[in-house]
């Protein structure tokens, strides 16, 4: 998923604020000082986040479940296909995942509710243990909406295609199309890959929603029987694809095949908009490769897995200046943040979690794709 | 020769002594977590509270000077916890697992002249890398004091007493400048080489940048904001940062500088192993023993010898680690320094005193 930092545009005021508040309190912000004081009184209040509610967890199949959120009153209203990062207190560690809205802005709008659907990651850290740990009235924290994955104002013909899980920024540009008396486009067709015939998402609510709206039509396509997206299944249900602006989201495999595929077929790259979603990291470290992005600099490296460099020597020999100390796992000189990705640690010998997190750059070994805050 | 007086057990055996330290660590970062976050959170609470207690106390000095008494101890209180307990601990990454955006050791600034850039590259790789290596671990004497027969006699150690109680006062400046002065920015031979990260323009302007903020806001902005109590409010921030100074050099000096420290050659530390380490930085460091409010006001530095093994544990967890730690010395037998603050605080002063006269017999080259 998309998650590279909003660029970061200080006006003189903010420039000003910022210096009064390092001068006086030591802090980034003054909000940054009085947090703890504030945290009191409103247990899990950041500055930097928007304080939110949880008003239900509902089960929508084995392994998948949505979270009701009611957002605080910072939250501003969000586009169709946007994620926002849900930030959670685990053993006294904030963790943050991001998921796309499930819901759409106009049931937000009447009801002041969001949802996102999570599907539990076998051996996952955190979506597994965030159900159990959630319950109504629970306290999460929620940026703003963020993300590129979006319906135009007044948009042509539609082509969406979802993988699994995938179906959750679908599903919100959906309801929003069927809650608004906007220009709609004449026809929408939803190609929709699961693994089984029990992993279809919201099928009754799709299905529902067909039959209520004549420019809606869905494909259940179950892959075990009928494979992944090719050039028949596009033959078969959506023969005039050329002339549509098409939407891909799901795991990354399937969204490197479906481009692959679509590229094949001389379709106009500007008329793709895809969304990556789930944890594409680890779904590449089986590959034995392992992709190095240095988000600051904007250097890419691709390092094999049987080589055990550390981070802090790769990105030296990259030359993105990374503050180096003692080497050993000591001094905490090199700490960084790591934006998403799994490393290994080898002085604790343990594996990292897959969010964003401080590393120390000098004992860490990545492990799949990882992307440094450098 | 460095003083050793007790030879290094052979490497085999640290190697056992390492495993087992390396246990201690491990059984207390299995309980890092939850209670953890909650007790520096309070701590950081605590401290906001005393410094706010203190800004308004101070200037209502004006109507009754024991009001401005009580104002600069809790100031003082504030930059001492704020220095000490929360500052030192968290910039050398013990709550960095938290993913706090204002608990880590990336952000977090302290209410000290000392640039905290600036201080954890020398502090937190220098001191704690080559503890007590005479010529490389300047916090030995901080280039100013002579405190083993390692280091040549000059004739201005004689008064290096006054040299420390000098120190001490203007201790957070002796902090901002180590860096700078390591770096030969304004005077001296600039060295051939070096390991600064920045420029040395940028280390200049990060010194004065910092030292200015601290000024601005002890000495101009508060005692402006409080006008007709300006003096009141001058001289109140004054005395707590005085404070503040001769309260953390007095808990440093007593974490390297006592009786029977040892110090070490460059030449120790090449190749050496992680049981070698261990054995240096316990050699290196002594602890004081003290109640629970004792432990807090030092930042745990009461368990010198601790957190130089495992600088990056939250300190809290030192006072029960020391119990392990200590039995695990004496069944290697290595000894291990510990004794009550008065005491050690008196052979620290013992040792300057000592030192500021050239030693009879022997007169060693200096180590540098």
């Amino acid at each position: 998923m998309n998650t590279n930092a909003s660029t970061e545009i200080q006006t003189p005021l903010a420039k000003g604020a910022s210096w009064l508040a390092s001068s006086l309190v030591n802090s980034q912000s003054f909000a940054g000082f009085f947090e703890p004081l504030v945290q009191w009184l409103v247990p899990q209040w950041r500055a930097d986040r928007i304080r939110s509610k949880i008003t239900t967890i509902r089960h929508e199949s084995s392994d998948m479940y949505s979270l009701v959120i009611k957002p605080g009153l910072a939250f501003k209203c969000f586009t169709a296909g946007q994620f926002i990062e849900l930030t959670v207190i685990k053993d006294g560690a904030w963790v943050s995942r991001y998921f796309s809205i499930s819901s759409s802005p106009a049931y937000f709008q009447k009801t002041g509710l969001i949802e996102v659907s999570i599907r539990i990651q076998e051996n996952g850290r955190i979506t597994p243990w965030l159900v159990s740990a959630l319950e109504a009235g629970s306290i999460v924290n929620l940026t703003q909406a963020q993300g590129e994955f979006v319906l135009p104002e007044k948009s042509n013909d539609l082509l969406m295609i979802a993988g699994g899980s995938g179906i959750t920024p679908i599903r919100s540009m959906l309801q929003q199309l069927s809650n608004t008396s906007a220009a709609l486009p004449n026809h929408v067709t939803l190609l929709f890959y699961a693994r089984s015939a029990d992993h279809f998402l919201f099928e009754k609510e799709l299905k529902a929603m067909a039959a209520d709206h004549n420019w809606l039509s869905i494909d259940f396509i179950n892959s075990a029987e009928q494979g992944f997206f090719s050039e028949d299944h596009l033959l078969e249900y959506c023969p005039d694809a050329h002339q549509r602006s098409l939407y891909i989201c799901g795991p990354s495999p399937m969204i490197t095949a479906a481009r692959k595929e679509l590229k094949r077929l001389n379709f106009n790259d500007s008329h793709i908009h895809y969304e990556f979603f789930g944890p594409e990291p680890v779904d590449n470290a089986q590959t034995g490769s392992a992709n190095i992005l240095f988000s600051k600099s904007h250097k890419q490296i691709s390092v094999t897995e049987s080589n055990n460099k550390t981070l802090l020597t790769l990105a030296e020999e990259e030359n993105t200046s990374p503050v180096s100390g003692c080497r050993m796992g000591v001094c905490h000189q090199c700490i960084c943040q790591k934006k998403s990705g799994v490393v290994y640690n080898q002085k604790t010998q343990t594996y990292s979690d897959t969010g964003h997190q401080e590393i120390q750059l000098c004992i860490s070994v990545p492990v799949g794709d990882v992307v440094l805050d450098l | 020769m460095a003083n050793t007086f007790t030879t290094r057990p052979d490497s085999e055996t640290l190697d056992k002594f390492a495993a087992e330290l390396n246990h201690v660590r491990e059984h207390a970062m299995e309980q890092v977590g939850e209670a953890d976050a909650k007790y520096i959170r309070k701590i950081i609470r605590i401290q906001r509270l005393c410094e706010i207690s203190g800004r308004i106390s101070i200037p209502l000095g004006f109507f009754n000077p024991l009001i401005w008494v009580i104002g600069v101890l809790f100031l003082s209180v504030s930059k001492i916890l704020n220095n000490m307990e929360i500052g030192h601990n968290v910039m050398h990454g013990q709550y960095d697992w938290m993913n706090d955006p204002n608990i880590n050791s990336r952000n977090f600034d302290w209410d000290n002249a000392g640039d905290s850039n600036s201080w954890k590259r020398y502090h937190n790789h220098e001191h704690h890398t080559y503890t007590n290596i005479i010529g490389k671990d300047r916090d030995f004497g901080y280039g100013l004091l002579r405190l083993s027969d390692d280091t040549r006699w000059k004739p201005k150690n004689i008064w290096q007493f006054f040299t420390y109680l000098t120190l001490a006062t203007f201790f957070e400046f002796g902090i901002a400048y180590h860096e700078v002065a390591g770096e030969r920015i304004f005077m001296g031979k600039r060295k051939k080489t070096s390991s600064l990260p920045i420029s040395r323009e940028q280390l200049k302007s990060d010194f004065f940048g910092k030292i200015g903020r601290q000024f601005f806001k002890d000495y101009i902005f508060w005692p402006l904001l409080c006008f007709p109590a300006f003096l009141y409010v001058l001289t109140g921030n004054l005395a707590a940062n005085l404070i503040r100074n001769l309260w953390t050099n007095t808990i440093i000096f007593c974490g390297h500088f006592t009786e029977d420290i040892h110090t070490f050659k460059m030449s120790d530390c090449k190749d050496e192993t992680q049981g070698q380490w261990y054995y240096r930085q316990i050699l290196g460091s002594s602890n004081l023993e003290g109640r629970k409010w004792f432990h807090i006001m030092s930042g745990h530095l009461s368990c010198q010898i601790e957190h130089h093994l495992y600088p990056d544990v939250p300190a809290m967890h030192y006072p029960h680690m020391a119990k392990q730690v200590e039995q695990i010395c004496k069944k290697y037998n290595i000894p291990y320094n510990t004794g009550s603050f008065p005491k050690q605080l008196f052979t620290v002063w013992q040792r300057i005193i000592k030192h500021s006269f050239p030693t009879k017999g022997k007169q060693t080259l200096a180590n540098a």
